[in-house]
């Protein structure tokens, strides 16, 4: 199954939250206005060997970009009919070793450490009677129910091609939507019968 | 404890979407291990849901170990332990650590306490070695005993559990059955595996929202079973 975080323990997850979302903001800064194909097929270059320092299981998150690949092609194709097809590698280049950069943090991050980490930035919401942890809340269950909502995906398309031997594709938006607001009910109330979710601050 | 484990609804009448479901009901539950049986639709989800400040009644009244269910409905979920049929709704966060220090949080805790705490209290259940795990690499039978111990945590005095195991294989259901038997806290268990509550102390069978049956579990199950089989 699809997840987001990696459960074998790496170098990287020894490194605290806040340097990691650090460095990755700092590389994003400084990837964004070059443009030479060698320095960012180099940079792309370095960010598969990071996953490769990560081991197996951090190499084979990388197939979550499939998702990525039409939107590739659009790119490189529209670059390509412009007559500048190097500019659509870098481009191509700059977004898998950012996407990839991210996803490295994420793999390796535990919630509460990341949320410590961005915590003190979202304290401006305090003041418009908006609740930091109320968003840390938000954002922690939203990495824990990707992969939920991945199986929920798989278990509708199984009913449907048991059923008829053929892929759901979009039919199985309307039913995947009801589910997911099922779903969101249902943990809606476990949330309620454990207190429901915080309020404040409080460290 | 400064309350008896006594579970009083008085006169109980509860409607959902504009059905009867639980119809004058008044019960007092003192004992330590009690099941709830009926058929589906019966009113059992609906009545443990009020003990837990899930549901409100619309009439009568409602008290858990001192507290009433309608005034005192935001302290019930540090009383009343509730754990639902599908791990899977009810687990909010994605490592088993978090999820436990989210569970001491709500019991009080200051944040950064409860995050150290999280490993101490896995290790009273021997799963130390599960901080770390994603909780959807856990298995059901795992999950659910996650859900569990992070409702256990949090210390309460009555544990309920909505058909906790639907989903359980017959070794997996055994070693929870086992885990909950030794509990200290009161337990209120709702299920179709009837066999479960063979040790208990009183099954109480509801049926439309009225209280067909209630006894020990060597009467009450066999007249249940023979409704049930009537039915067919």
């Amino acid at each position: 199954m699809i997840s987001l975080y990696l459960a074998q323990r790496t170098w990287l997850h020894g490194v605290p939250a806040g340097w990691k979302l650090l460095a990755l903001a700092l590389l994003s800064l400084i990837a964004a206005p070059l443009d030479s194909l060698p320095v960012m097929a180099g940079l792309l270059a370095a960010v598969l060997l990071l996953y490769a320092s990560l081991g197996k299981a951090a190499l084979a998150q990388i197939a979550l970009l499939r998702p990525l690949w039409p939107l590739f092609a659009i790119l490189l194709a529209f670059h390509w009919w412009n007559g500048d097809v190097a500019a659509g590698l870098v481009v191509l280049a700059r977004i898998l070793a950012m996407v990839l950069l991210a996803n490295a943090v994420t793999m390796t991050t535990r919630m509460d450490a990341m949320m410590d980490a961005v915590e003190p930035l979202l304290a401006p919401l305090a003041w418009f009677g908006g609740s930091p942890r109320a968003v840390a809340l938000a954002v922690a269950m939203m990495i824990r129910f990707v992969p939920l909502l991945f199986a929920l995906w798989e278990a509708l398309n199984e009913s449907w091609r048991a059923r008829t031997g053929k892929r759901g594709g979009w039919r199985l938006l309307a039913p995947f939507c009801i589910q997911t607001l099922r779903l969101s009910h249902h943990t809606a109330e476990a949330l309620a019968a454990r207190g429901g979710a915080p309020r404040g601050t409080r460290r | 404890m400064p309350h008896a484990p006594l579970i009083r609804l008085e006169n109980v009448t509860l409607s959902r979407g504009g059905r009867v479901v639980l119809d004058d009901i008044s019960l007092d539950i003192t004992e330590r291990r009690v099941g709830l049986i009926g058929t589906n639709g019966s009113g059992k989800s609906s009545l443990v849901r009020l003990l837990n400040g899930l549901l409100s009644a619309e009439k009568g009244r409602v008290t858990v170990h001192g507290l009433d269910a309608k005034e005192q409905a935001g302290d019930l979920p540090r009383k009343v332990g509730f754990i639902f049929q599908n791990p899977d709704h009810q687990i909010i966060f994605p490592t088993v650590a978090e999820e436990i220090a989210f569970s001491l949080e709500q019991a009080g805790l200051p944040r950064r306490e409860a995050a150290r705490e999280a490993v101490p209290a896995l290790a009273r259940f021997q799963r130390v070695h599960w901080a770390e795990r994603p909780v959807h690499a856990l298995s059901e039978g795992e999950k659910q005993f996650l859900c569990i111990i992070a409702v256990l945590v949090m210390t309460p005095s009555v544990l309920i559990l909505d058909e906790p195991f639907s989903s359980l294989d017959l070794p997996t259901r055994r070693r929870l059955e086992t885990l909950v038997a030794g509990l200290e806290q009161q337990v209120i268990l709702v299920a179709h595996e009837l066999d479960a509550f063979a040790r208990y102390e009183r099954v109480i069978w509801l049926h439309e929202g009225q209280v067909r049956g209630d006894g020990p579990p060597a009467a009450i199950i066999p007249a249940y079973r023979a409704f049930a089989e009537g039915l067919t």
